[in-house]
């Protein structure tokens, strides 16, 4: 099978989120509740201040975008919602709880994971035991004396994680020897290995070719179907395709929200990119 | 063929290394360089763990090989501990000296860590100098006898070398066998991705600070192990245990033999122990040897002897 | 009985070790700040500047000579150091330098025992700078004085060649972002070899200006390691005015506890260290910029 192809949407077959959350004892989502929420959110970085009391809640079990024009404080948004930093001021609730301020090992352990910008993966290490050193997070991480060999659920998880995205072939290849296309995937693999509630990805198809961000939207889009998902996307032609809401931010500031449709035929989002080029 | 082999040495490493330090006397010139090969061998392996695996580059590690000196010197001379409980307690004392020392460091941000360490380390190294009466002080800590053991109704004379050698090593080997589960534990993962990317750790999931506190307390015990060991072979515990030079040569050893592989820190120490014994008798400059061929394995072969060897054969 | 006039003698005291402490912070600083090298030789090419003043002092019998003989000498030594050594380790990750610069102090500290042999040089007290002088509180030695009042200068010189020329604008947007200064397309590893001779330089100048109050020997810069990284962990790295605050104030510990706990002097520096970690990780002035 050629290693660039992505199969079309696979049904998650990588554990049951159910279980999940009732092993976190994590108040059960309601399905009306939004997943995440921003409250009057500030990020000062010195003088600069790149989010300005940005207020902005997720619906669960929706596939948002964050988009914007260059500067909008998208990618420091994405920073301060998985975990990166705290905001200066104002709050961010995951399914109702306080998470503002938390480290970041806590965000996936409670079950927000993440993919980098710049493409983030433990480079010497072969892409199956990226993925399942991923998973082991919610399995053990202090166990001084069993052979990891022996915990084959993982490894088998692992597996699975990679043929979901399309990656068996190259299992056992280096990561950092893999194409860019592959180790985005390979991110993506890792970021589902914690079971998330919620899945955050920053640009995920930079620098892909246009067959492999075609077939990664349509990854995507099946990722969506099992969980949130929230992306922050440059290409709108994409995220207009799939994407259910949008959330635009211009200057560090919340802009506007809605459906594709209310968000093209929105004035002032129009005239915050027609003076861009697209 | 080439690979099976390496991969079956490397799944029956404890086995492959024990088998080879049972006749490495025979290699020596000398027995107490390969008992000196043993003790630094363990204490690099120590330092390994934390700055070949889990990317930690500290520079007090000495403060461990002291203080496993020290407790087990203090222990015996002062209280009059047997050996089986001496060896032990300073295991312990640099356990929690790793401990204090490691929590310290790991607060501040990676770049100050190996500065942070050796100012530590050393101010331990003050802290025992000072303390003549239970140390010493300058002259070190003097009189730690071990001259035979009873076990087992055995009665054995550790004054003769290959006694003391065979001794030594069953403690190396049961190092090596634990060191050997925690680098194939769920553990051992964990430490290498905090080398490769600590920032994807913890998007993981990983709490690194405490999983890098864990591997400090490991490494620390077990140079303090080799500390131990040390002060039952020499009899004494010379201050500059100590001091941030001692330190050094955990670094320069572990670099020399391979950093990251099982076997690289006794090819270290033998390497290491080698240059300066060797050099010694034709010049007094051995530290100007050793200095310059240190910085030819960093430019040139950072894998070093062992990691070299191993690269070559995996990828010829 | 308290003796204001012994603690302020003393703080003074503090004031002009704690100066030495000051150019090697910076030293340091700078390097760490433009190339994110953590210099492991720092304490060498201290001991180096002892060793090439002292010799110059020798030969020319004038102090002042030895002061400008100095950081040219040992600047190109750093020059060197950078081009041939340091340099070819920038790709591979932020330990390589430093391990190598800790190499090469061995080999620094053995070439002087070579050169000079093993015991140390004498160098008396520079005439002119002999004696002491009354400073309100008591007498004070002139050499000491001398000392805070060089390194004041040379602060200030350095200062004004940070903020106010061209190179130093290089050196401010390189330790803020290094990547900006190759965007910018100035030539990089230009700026990197100036500023690691000149954070040599001030190194070496420190070691002759302590040359008169501390033995010169080949292990004269070990010590001096050590306490520069207290410094640097207390003042915070990359910070000149960090590295100013940071080093009157080791001084100033280490003096007063001689003169107070005298047993706990070697250990009092490591106290404030290991306060300052627990109460502020990154050192008093971390995070900023060289230059504000």
């Amino acid at each position: 099978m050629n290693s660039n192809e992505l199969p079309a949407a696979i049904p998650a077959n990588s554990g049951s989120r159910g279980t999940m959350v009732e092993s976190t004892g994590m108040p059960t989502q309601k399905a009306d509740q939004p997943i995440l929420v921003t409250e009057n959110v500030t990020m000062q970085f010195g003088a600069f201040v790149a989010l300005n009391n940005v207020s902005a809640s997720f619906e669960s079990n929706k596939l948002t975008a964050i988009i914007g024009p260059n500067g909008a404080g998208k990618s420091t948004f994405f920073n301060v919602v998985s975990g990166a930093f705290a905001p200066t001021h104002g709050r961010v609730r995951f399914q109702g709880r306080d998470i503002t301020g938390m480290a970041q090992h806590e965000f996936a352990r409670l079950g927000i994971a993440k993919s980098f910008q710049i493409t983030n993966v433990f480079s010497l290490l072969s892409a199956h035991e990226n993925v399942r050193v991923a998973a082991q997070m919610r399995q053990t991480r202090f166990e001084l004396l069993r052979p990891r060999a022996d915990l084959k659920d993982l490894i088998d998880k692992a597996d699975a994680l990679l043929h979901r995205v399309g990656l068996t072939g190259l299992r056992d290849k280096r990561a950092g020897d893999l194409a860019h296309g592959q180790q985005r995937c390979l991110e993506i693999a890792m970021a589902l290995a914690s079971e998330p509630r919620l899945l955050l990805l920053d640009e995920p198809t930079a620098g892909m070719s246009p067959e492999e961000t075609l077939a990664m939207m349509d990854l995507i889009t099946s990722l969506a179907e099992e969980r949130t998902v929230i992306l922050v996307e440059h290409k709108m032609k994409l995220v207009m395709g799939i994407c259910q809401r949008l959330i635009v931010l211009h200057h560090g500031e919340f802009l506007a929200e809605g459906t594709p449709d209310d968000i093209r035929t929105n004035d002032e989002v129009k005239r915050v990119y027609l003076g861009q080029s697209a | 063929m080439r690979n099976a082999v390496l991969n079956g040495i490397s799944r029956h490493r404890v086995a492959a290394v024990t088998a080879f330090l049972i006749v490495f006397p025979w290699l020596m010139p000398y027995e107490a360089l390969a008992v000196n090969v043993l003790i630094f061998g363990l204490y690099a392996m120590g330092f390994n763990l934390l700055f070949g695996y889990t990317g930690m580059l500290s520079f007090g590690h000495a403060a461990f090989l002291g203080v496993g000196s020290y407790g087990t010197g203090i222990v015996m001379v002062h209280y009059a501990w047997p050996w089986y409980l001496a060896i032990p307690a300073g295991v312990v004392l640099a356990a929690l000296f790793g401990l204090v020392i490691g929590w310290m460091a790991i607060r501040t941000r990676g770049i100050y860590f190996a500065m942070v360490t050796l100012a530590l380390a050393q101010c331990v190294y003050f802290i025992f100098y000072k303390a003549e009466s239970l140390t010493g002080g300058e002259n070190g800590l003097r009189g730690i006898k071990l001259e035979k053991i009873d076990v087992l109704g055995l009665q054995i004379d550790l004054l003769n070398p290959t006694n003391k050698y065979y001794f030594l090593l069953i403690f190396v080997v049961m190092t090596l066998w634990f060191v050997s589960r925690i680098l194939a534990s769920p553990f051992g993962a964990v430490i290498e991705t905090i080398r490769e990317n600590e920032k994807r750790s913890a998007a993981c999931g990983y709490d690194v600070a405490r999983t890098k506190l864990v591997a400090f307390v490991l490494s620390s015990a077990i140079c303090g192990l080799a500390g131990s060991l040390r002060a039952l072979h020499l009899s004494v515990v010379p201050v500059d245990s100590l001091h941030y030079l001692t330190s050094g040569h955990a670094v320069m050893m572990a670099l020399l033999g391979g950093m990251g592989t099982f076997f690289g820190p006794f090819v270290g120490a033998a390497a290491f122990l080698l240059i300066e014994d060797v050099v010694t008798n034709i010049t007094k400059y051995w530290q100007l040897v050793a200095g310059a061929v240190f910085m030819t394995f960093v430019l040139f072969f950072p894998r070093g002897i062992w990691g070299s060897i191993l690269h070559w054969l995996r990828h010829r | 009985m308290f003796d204001l006039k012994l603690l302020i003698l003393q703080m003074v005291t503090g004031v002009a070790l704690g100066s030495v402490f000051v150019l090697l912070s910076i030293g340091l600083s700078l390097i760490f700040g433009m190339l994110t090298v953590v210099n492991f030789a720092h304490g060498a090419y201290f001991m180096v500047g002892a060793y090439v003043g002292v010799y110059a002092l020798n030969v020319t019998g004038n102090f002042w000579v030895s002061l400008v003989v100095v950081p040219l000498v040992v600047g190109v030594l750093g020059l060197l150091t950078e081009r041939f050594l340091v340099r070819p380790l920038y790709g591979r990750g932020i330990d390589y330098p430093l391990l190598l610069t800790f190499g090469l102090s061995y080999v620094m500290m053995d070439l002087t025992r070579m050169i000079f042999g093993s015991d140390g040089q004498p160098i008396g007290t520079p005439p002119g700078l002999r004696g002491a002088v009354d400073i309100g509180v008591g007498n004070f030695p002139l050499y000491r004085l001398f000392l805070i009042v060089a390194t004041a200068i040379i602060v200030a010189a350095l200062w004004l060649f940070i903020e106010k020329t061209r190179f130093g604008l290089i050196i401010r947007a390189g330790a803020r972002d290094p990547e900006i200064v190759r965007v910018l397309g100035i030539d990089v590893s230009k700026a990197w070899l100036l500023v690691f001779g000149l954070g040599t330089a001030i190194a070496g100048l420190s070691g002759i200006l302590a040359a008169p109050i501390r033995a010169v020997t080949p292990e004269m810069g070990i010590p001096v390691l050590v306490e520069s990284f207290v410094v640097t962990v207390v003042g915070g790295m990359g910070s000149l005015p960090g590295a100013i605050v940071a080093g009157l104030l080791v001084g100033i510990v280490y003096s007063l506890s001689s003169l107070y706990v005298p047993d706990f002097a070697d250990t009092s520096i490591f106290v404030l260290m290991a306060l300052v970690l627990l109460v502020r990780p990154q050192g008093l002035f971390g995070r900023a910029g060289l230059m504000s």
